[in-house]
């Protein structure tokens, strides 16, 4: 009888609570606007090229919760924005397209890009070039400056992406960060933008960037000779008389190069020499 | 049993509970539609207003008074989230189209999404004082819709959260535009302007005057007395229209407060009149507000003073001038490639008299102007008077490719010289050499 009794007043509270509400109104359609936005040319062009192949969406009109609302920032000239992009398709995409698999950049890329027009500059009087956060999106700023003819200018902005996606790679695979921390330990310096290239070269670094620490090391180890010709990058070795200083920059390559073939089962060299040819056929177009 | 009752207490404060919640559901609203209502509403409230107005909205963009002045922008929003924008920043003041987004987060806001002219505000890259490295003009571009009065739309911006208004604009508006441009150059000046600006104030019975430093890329000016037992300074923060310039800070003058600055054409001037001889006046001049008696170091029988313009030096400094660049590089490109100017000595009193050495690089050999001078005591100048030319072994006529250069040298009005308080590059004191007739001043070591 007691367990009926329990159960009895179960039965009782629960028909309450169900019946309890039951004259409320319920909800209508929603009201939040879910009409699609109207779609410019780019926009569309933006869709094709991007968002269906490889799932990227590129933001270039303002979102301030896209960007660090401290800096001083706009967005790009639209004009600006098509040229940019096919840039970073025909060289960045394509060329891993090409040498890694049709899928490589699918499986793995940053998944928005966020254009900016200006320059992002730091109090400091340094410029930072790229993002990379979280290997999800890559903020590229100074959009209006690009010059597709410039091979000089083609070559600062492709830099920035292949630095900010070499971060990417190495989030989803790390690289060999022991043997690297072991070769040039006491070259790292916060204060990097106070040296001078061929000082960071004479003492094992690709760049002075690169002497932020050992991330920033590989990134810009691997980004420079992919955004290099072969001749150009052994011109920069010739240009380092340090033979200590060459044989750790010529260390850091050989670990690049192993990680790309271990990790990704990527040819590193076929890779650089394909973004060099994209490279060509976008600055003689 | 004393569990039992504990339990059937619970059963029946929880029955209670469950009864009780919901026996009043009708809460009193206070709004008449709920958040997401209201906010869509403002959204589309700001939106038709935007596109009421026929010629567009017009602002005049002050983006931190304390520190710089405003730049009048014109916008005219049409359908598809596009927008014509023009401005006076600089002398292009064409309309060019962009997109605006009326975007909604804590609140609903307008925000021009690709590039226009009010983006050059927002430039890291592009910064009037150095204070303002890597912050531009300190501009938004984002404006939350805080409501409108008598007309006009308020909006808080985004970062410092400024109110800006937007008026509506007329054609008139749309057709004056371009014309804030010469009266934004007759304040800049070109490279022929006098170097010094005054703000001479008028209250009535007497006329002050002040040092007037004024920033051109800022649009920001302070006077600064030339009393030095005085300690008052006036901040003028300026717009600019076809007549004038206006000031957001106002010059208080005996109580009135002066806004309004109108250009004079015939005496290059900007005047802003009050009531019973109240005035005050923006003007030029080629003599510094405050004259020093540095010059008398220099005048005859004193003894030797070298006063040399390095160029690899000083053709940089701040406190050379635009007009003596120009002469120095008309020079220049009257020389053969490899030559150009590297000195510009001015011997006072030495052994061999007082002298310019105008020295080259290249292998060109030294080129002497032989001088005497005379005293203005009463302008506090110094006046260099042609004697002779030569080569270091024998006299030579005038040489032609330096006689702009040199007639600044020799103007009869003469020379201001002053012993500045900053160092440049060496330890060597810095002495400035003004012309009293032209924009032409050189910065030179003390050697």
């Amino acid at each position: 009888m007691k367990i009926f009794k329990t159960y009895k007043t179960v039965v009782i509270a629960g028909v309450l609570l169900l019946a309890s509400c039951a004259q409320e109104d319920q909800p209508k359609e929603s009201q939040l606007d879910f009409s699609v936005p109207v779609k410019t040319d780019l926009d569309k062009w933006i869709g094709t090229n991007f968002l269906d192949p490889y799932n990227i969406a590129v933001y270039y009109e303002w979102n301030q919760n896209l960007v660090d609302n401290n800096k001083y920032l706009f967005p790009p000239l639209v004009s600006k924005v098509q040229p940019a992009m096919e840039v970073v398709k025909k060289i960045w995409i394509d060329s891993y397209s090409t040498i890694g698999g049709a899928n490589f950049v699918k499986k793995i890329a940053p998944r928005e890009f966020v254009l900016v027009g200006g320059v992002n500059l730091n109090t400091n009087g340094t410029v930072t070039l790229g993002l990379a956060e979280a290997g999800q999106r890559v903020s590229l700023f100074q959009i209006d400056n690009l010059n597709k003819k410039s091979r000089a200018s083609v070559t600062q902005f492709i830099h920035t992406i292949q630095h900010e996606y070499v971060h990417i790679l190495n989030q989803t695979k790390p690289f060999d960060e022991q043997a690297w921390s072991k070769l040039t330990p006491s070259g790292y310096t916060s204060t990097w933008y106070n040296e001078a290239t061929a000082t960071s070269r004479s003492l094992g670094f690709i760049t002075s960037y690169a002497r932020l620490n050992i991330y920033e090391d590989f990134a810009e180890t691997a980004a420079t000779i992919l955004t290099s010709s072969k001749a150009e990058y052994d011109a920069i070795l010739a240009g380092v008389t340090d033979a200590t200083a060459k044989a750790n920059i010529k260390a850091k390559e050989a670990i690049v190069v192993k990680y790309y073939k271990d990790a990704y089962n990527v040819d590193f060299y076929a890779l650089r020499d394909e973004a060099q040819k994209n490279t060509d056929a976008v600055i003689n177009n | 049993m004393k569990a039992k009752y504990i339990y059937k207490c619970l059963m029946i404060s929880f029955a209670a509970l469950l009864l009780g919640s919901c026996s009043s559901p009708e809460v009193d609203a206070k709004f008449d539609q709920n958040a997401t209502e209201r906010l869509s509403g403002r959204q589309k409230e700001l939106n038709d207003l935007l596109l009421s107005s026929a010629e567009g909205w017009k602002a005049v963009y002050y983006t931190d008074s304390t520190q710089l002045g405003g730049w009048t922008h014109l916008f005219k929003f049409l359908p598809e989230g596009k927008v014509d924008m023009a401005s006076d920043f600089d002398s292009d003041t064409k309309t060019y189209t962009s997109q605006y987004d009326i975007q909604v987060g804590s609140t609903v806001s307008l925000v021009f999404t690709t590039e226009n002219r009010i983006h050059l505000l927002s430039n890291a890259a592009d910064y009037p004082t150095a204070g303002l490295l890597a912050k531009g003009y300190l501009g938004d571009f984002q404006f939350y819709y805080y409501g409108q009065k008598n007309g006009d739309i308020i909006f808080r911006t985004n970062r410092n959260g400024h109110f800006l208004r937007f008026v509506k604009a007329t054609a008139q508006d749309w057709t004056d535009l371009p014309k804030n441009t010469p009266i934004i150059s007759n304040i800049t000046g070109d490279m022929t302007s006098p170097l010094f600006r005054l703000l001479e104030i008028n209250d009535g019975t007497t006329t002050k005057s002040y040092d007037f430093d004024y920033n051109t890329d800022a649009r920001f000016g302070t006077g600064y007395s030339l009393d030095p037992a005085v300690n008052t300074s006036y901040d003028l923060a300026f717009s600019f229209n076809p007549t004038g310039a206006y000031s957001k800070t106002p010059l208080d003058v005996k109580g009135q407060k002066l806004t309004d600055f109108l250009y004079s054409s015939t005496d290059n001037t900007f005047v802003a009149t009050g009531k019973d001889g109240v005035k005050a006046t923006i003007k030029y001049t080629n003599a510094p507000p405050i004259v020093t008696d540095d010059y008398k170091n220099f005048v005859n029988g004193k003894p030797q003073m070298v006063l040399g313009y390095i160029a690899a030096n000083l053709y940089t400094a701040p406190t050379t001038s635009d007009y003596f660049r120009f002469l120095i590089t008309k020079v220049n490109a009257s020389l053969p490639a490899a030559q150009s100017i590297s000195r510009i000595q001015v011997f006072f009193n030495s052994a061999f008299g007082t002298y310019i050495e105008y020295r080259f690089n290249g292998g060109k050999p030294s080129i002497y102007h032989n001088l005497t001078t005379t005293e203005n005591s009463a302008n506090k100048t110094l006046v260099l008077v042609h004697d002779s030319w030569d080569d270091g072994a024998a006299l030579i006529a005038a040489p032609a490719f330096l006689k702009d250069i040199d007639a600044q040298f020799t103007n009869p009005i003469g020379f201001y010289i002053k012993k500045e308080n900053f160092k440049i590059s060496f330890s060597n004191v810095i002495y400035t050499m003004t012309s009293a007739s032209s924009s032409f001043r050189m910065t030179t070591y003390q050697l």
